[in-house]
């Protein structure tokens, strides 16, 4: 087996970096045209046929509940229709309850200002954590890696079981150590969850904490892909690192950074578990809601646990539109 | 090239995704047979020892039949029952579920009508509270399998050291948590008379009860929030003095793991159910044994561990109002109904009459649970828990058999509520405004 | 220091850039990062080892001086624990290769090929993502009952892949565009197929693509635990986080040391699994077209 040979391979231009490159079709765009002749039923049915095996588990294991969930909140659906009672249509009535109700506007506010914090923090942190990791050496990297592996990989039960008792009031590591070593002995019975902000505050910790690895991991291997030649034809024209960073390299991993950062706001809005968990270790339930959990408490009326999710897709879709028109662009 | 290529693979992965699903279609048969009945038992307090007996004495009484248990965690249990109960092919024939979540699947249709059997099972001798979370229009659905009641563990020495007496009233009590406060016998930072953290509503609810109030009251066909009544009132400002002179726990944290600062030296009493007796582990009687170590000698000294333990330790049940009297505290505990899926009701009401059955309800009660069927509950023994436990249970309230209690649960009201009263606030308003989130709850 | 060897590979020209003091700091930064990280996880293990009644204590205990191996001895000879592995490995290693093969397909499919439909398809996956999912294990649950594949491997993995391959299609498309289609046609131009160039060249540069999704994939299913608790039922059929929170219930008041020692012991195989395919992601370059 020969090695590929590319000796005459990529020259790219060094500067200006130019954004990923779209994917350019070796043909023409078929669709826009005539077909040729000769293509073939085979060959047009071929992108298809690479669609289908992803397509047909996710119509089938997402695609009709997600549905189902849609027709529900169009109706009175709880545990007794389980049952076998008949589910009467009750029209908008589930989404007129809780739009007409000012908590549930008030759980959106916090919801989206607590994903857009978090969203930014942890991509800020991931890509200098990413950019760090190119930087040094096998193993740095290696301890790196895998310590953000076992946080991200270990079973959430016993993650979230150790962050409660980090920040307990009574016995926590936290005050333990702002009182003893540093001497903040007011901080001694402190309880964090008790007030929203402060809530708030070690909700973030968590969550970036979590969500960190798989940005860093991601954004890595996005990092990789950029070629050693692209970088080392700018360091020959004078850039330096910070430049080659901010116009080559980034530049070269937005569609991967877009991915991430969309992913990011969706899954924050969301948040769930590390809300839940701290929300039982004895935080004010109801002045700490977010919308995963306002949902979860719903969760016994699954029609108006539909209407919610109905309505936090709109609020996603509006968060990310800049998003995903720019990435659809990118798509032509 | 590339194409066909390309084609035949995607071909091909649809061919194995098929080959998948075809392949596990052939275990249907299996769940919906008819000579297996599953009993599906709430956590770990049913001792082996129970089931053991229960699947020899069914399998003894029905030729060709079996029986299995399966055990499902509490913390699952909600969602399994969502899903299970509504299966034809999966559901269990009989199921065990906790008292409060009893009134939804109760009122959602999820159980059959025993009515007819509840006289052979033990009619009025049954837990009261707990027949009635499992009935609806006088029909009932569930009945109780166990009952736990909490007593009040406390350090005696440190009684001692502060010249308190163990209470006799629920007056009593409270001078007596507070007086501890005070004192401090052990000079431990952060010290509490009584444990009793912010949210911990389950043995809060025990000065409302006893004072002659409740959480909801039923009017005409609706639920309303009563904690604004006045002897609902009475007995918060109670809950709200402990709170405030005689308690240092959090108020974020709930009931769990109450004898953990007990243990650490930082509380002198605590209540929870009498099982709470094998956590206690006080540093003075601790061995230091190492767990791995079977020898005689380990075994002696862990004996022994136990016995300075309970020695140095005394339990009460909460006292009532007036002296001689326990106070009304909250009921835990368990209720047992039979899925209205299941295809095997002749052999589940089988299973029922062995579960109400003298044998195993004195079985229940030798193991520490309040048997179903009071009657049987002297069979709990004369030691000192047993006795805190039966004289805390047989005066003991559940919440509200409203249907949809579970959900005021869920949304955690009352936890939330009782931290406001830990947090000094104004009760009239607090309880108004809580009042009013269980009322458009039930609603 | 510098300018590597001329021919050396690419990946150790890039190592050897930066100078040597620079460098040093920035592992210690590294390190350090590290750690932060760790720590939660150092106290997890931590408290695996110490006896319950110095877990909770106003003065915490930072190393497990005069600890206990009972915790790891009890979880190891737990015979339910080697069964729920065997359940985990066979639900996750299952869900991991379909996904991880239809996910690459489709997203050839969309970043290679022009055809109709294909923006709302893009689109689609998009938006699956944005739905809450907590109210959707009834209707699951419903589908795998008629089918007869509750308390099935089989059953779990179908949800799983459903939900793991709109995640891995979109973040491998990512992946798809990055590699430009330069160097194909170069290669192309070097007398290879189309197909051949794909593979010589393209799908190398993938590697860490598909390695960082399957580590993504890898852990969604190796911890999910909403699912698999309606899902698998059936004590037998229990996968690890099941019976990591039948530990949490299996006495009345928890042991926690022993909870902590299940969850160290489950993180185990995904650090396994991860220094296993690690060298893949670095090792892309270096194999792939832009070696020299």
């Amino acid at each position: 087996m020969s090695a590929p040979r590319t000796s005459s391979a990529p020259v790219l231009p060094p500067a200006p970096p130019r954004a990923a490159a779209p994917p350019v079709h070796p043909d023409p765009p078929g669709e826009r045209r005539p077909a040729p002749r000769r293509r073939s039923l085979r060959s047009r049915l071929g992108p298809y046929l690479l669609l289908l095996p992803a397509l047909v588990p996710v119509a089938v294991g997402l695609g009709y509940p997600l549905v189902r969930q849609f027709v529900l909140s169009f109706q009175e659906y709880g545990l007794a229709q389980q049952f076998g009672r008949p589910a009467e249509w009750v029209g908008l009535r589930n989404y007129t309850t809780l739009l007409s109700d000012p908590y549930v506007w008030g759980v959106i506010g916090r919801s989206v200002l607590f994903c857009l914090v978090n969203a930014a923090l942890t991509m800020a942190v991931g890509i200098a954590v990413a950019v760090l990791m190119t930087r040094v050496g096998r193993g740095a990297r290696i301890t790196l890696q895998v310590g953000l592996l076992l946080a991200w990989g270990t079973p959430v039960l016993a993650t979230m079981t150790v962050w409660q008792w980090l920040f307990d009031s009574q016995y926590g590591v936290v005050n333990w150590l702002l009182a003893e070593p540093l001497g903040l002995t007011g901080m001694r019975q402190h309880s964090w969850i008790i007030e929203p902000a402060s809530f708030y505050l070690v909700a973030t910790v968590i969550v970036v904490w979590m969500s960190v690895p798989f940005v860093v991991f991601t954004v890595y291997a996005g990092l990789l892909q950029v070629p050693e030649e692209c970088m080392e034809a700018a360091q020959l024209d004078g850039a330096n690192a910070w430049q080659r960073l901010r116009h080559l390299s980034l530049p070269m991993v937005k569609p991967v950074l877009l991915v991430v950062a969309l992913l990011q706001v969706i899954w924050d809005l969301r948040v769930f578990t590390q809300i839940y968990v701290l929300q039982r270790a004895g935080a004010p339930t109801r002045e700490t809601h977010l919308l995963g959990t306002y949902i979860y408490s719903l969760a016994k009326e699954f029609s108006m646990a539909g209407a919610m999710a109905t309505i936090m897709l709109v609020i996603t879709f509006v968060l990310t539109v800049f998003y995903i028109r720019r990435m659809l662009k990118e798509e032509v | 090239m590339t194409r066909v290529r390309t084609s035949g693979l995607a071909a091909a992965s649809v061919g194995l995704l098929l080959a998948l699903t075809a392949c596990g279609g052939g275990n249907e048969a299996e769940a919906g047979g008819s000579e297996e009945i599953r009993l599906w038992l709430a956590g770990s307090d049913t001792p082996q020892e129970l089931r053991d007996y229960l699947v020899e004495t069914f399998e003894a009484e029905h030729e060709g039949m079996s029986l299995v248990i399966e055990e499902q965690d509490w913390s699952g249990l909600v969602p399994r029952l969502q899903t299970a109960l509504s299966s034809e092919s999966q559901t269990p024939d009989v199921v065990e579920i906790g008292n409060t979540q009893s009134p939804t699947f109760t009122h959602a249709g999820a159980f059959s009508d025993i009515s007819d059997l509840v006289d052979e099972l033990g009619g009025d001798d049954l837990l009261e509270g707990f027949v009635e979370a499992g009935t609806v229009d006088g029909d009932v659905y569930a009945v109780p399998y166990y009952s736990g009641a909490r007593a009040v563990f406390y350090r005696k020495d440190l009684f001692q050291q502060a010249g308190v007496e163990v209470p006799t009233t629920l007056a009593e009590f409270g001078d007596a948590a507070v007086a501890l406060q005070q004192a401090n016998p052990g000079g431990a930072a952060n010290f509490s008379g009584f444990w009793l953290p912010g949210q911990d509503w389950y043995n809060g609810i025990a000065w409302l009860y006893s004072n002659g109030g409740s959480l909801a009251e039923q009017d005409g066909d609706a639920w309303v929030g009563a904690l604004s009544s006045p002897e609902s009132q009475e007995g918060l400002q109670q809950v709200q003095e402990l709170f405030a002179n005689a308690t240092s726990a959090p108020r974020d944290a709930d009931s769990a793991e109450p004898w953990v600062p007990f243990n650490n030296g930082e509380a002198a009493m605590f209540s929870a159910p009498t099982w709470a007796r094998w956590s206690i582990d006080l540093p003075e009687c601790n061995q230091g044994v190492d767990p791995d170590d079977e020898s005689e000698a380990a075994q002696a000294a862990l004996a022994e561990q136990q016995a300075c333990n309970e020695e140095r330790t005394g339990i009460f049940p909460l006292p009532g109002p007036t002296a001689g009297e326990p106070a009304t505290v909250f009921a835990g505990g368990s209720n047992i109904a039979i899925p209205a899926m299941s295809g095997n009701q002749e052999a589940a009401r089988d299973l029922l009459r062995i579960i109400f059955s003298e044998e195993y309800q004195t079985m229940l009660a030798e193991n520490g649970l309040i048997p179903g069927n009071s009657e049987y509950a002297d069979a709990l023994g004369d030691d000192v828990y047993a006795q805190a436990a039966l004289a805390a249970a047989l005066d003991a309230q559940l919440t509200p058999p409203a249907e949809k209690w579970a959900d005021v649960e869920a949304a955690r009201i009352l936890e939330d509520f009782f931290q406001e009263v830990a947090s000094g606030a104004d009760l009239a308003e607090a309880s108004a405004r809580a009042d009013q989130l269980i009322t458009d709850t039930l609603a | 220091m510098t300018a590597a060897r001329p021919g050396a590979p690419a990946a150790a020209r890039r190592r050897a850039r930066g100078g040597g003091t620079g460098r040093r700091l920035l592992g210690l930064l590294a390190v350090l990062v590290a750690l932060v990280w760790v720590f939660p996880i150092y106290w997890m293990v931590n408290s695996a080892f110490l006896p319950t009644n110095r877990m909770r204590t106003g003065e915490p205990s930072f190393l497990p001086f005069g600890g206990t191996f009972s915790n790891f001895r009890n979880v190891l000879t737990d015979s339910a624990f080697y069964d729920a592995f065997k359940v985990s490995l066979a639900v996750t290693g299952l869900t991991l290769v379909v996904a991880i093969l239809f996910a690459f397909l489709g997203a050839l499919a969309i970043s290679r090929f022009r055809f109709r439909g294909r923006r709302s398809f893009i689109l689609t996956i998009l938006v699956v993502q944005m739905i809450p999912a907590e109210g959707l294990f009834i209707s699951q649950y419903q589908m795998l009952d008629n089918w007869g594949l509750v308390n099935a491997v089989l059953g779990l993995t179908i949800v799983y892949v459903a939900a793991i391959l709109p995640f891995t299609v979109w973040m491998l498309r990512g992946f798809v565009a990055g590699v430009p289609l330069e160097l194909e046609e170069a290669a192309m131009m070097d007398g290879l197929s189309r197909t051949g160039a794909f593979f010589r060249i393209t799908f190398p540069l993938l590697a860490p693509g598909l390695v960082a999704s399957g580590v993504y994939g890898f852990l969604q299913a190796w911890n999910e635990y909403t699912l698999a608790l309606v899902v698998m039922t059936d004590p037998d059929q229990r996968t690890l986080p099941l019976w990591l929170q039948g530990l949490v219930e299996a006495n009345r008041a928890t042991d926690w040391g022993l909870v902590m020692a299940g969850a160290t012991l489950i993180s185990v195989p995904v650090i396994v699994f991860f220094l296993f395919v690690q060298k893949r992601m670095s090792a892309g370059l270096v194999a792939g077209a832009v070696k020299g």
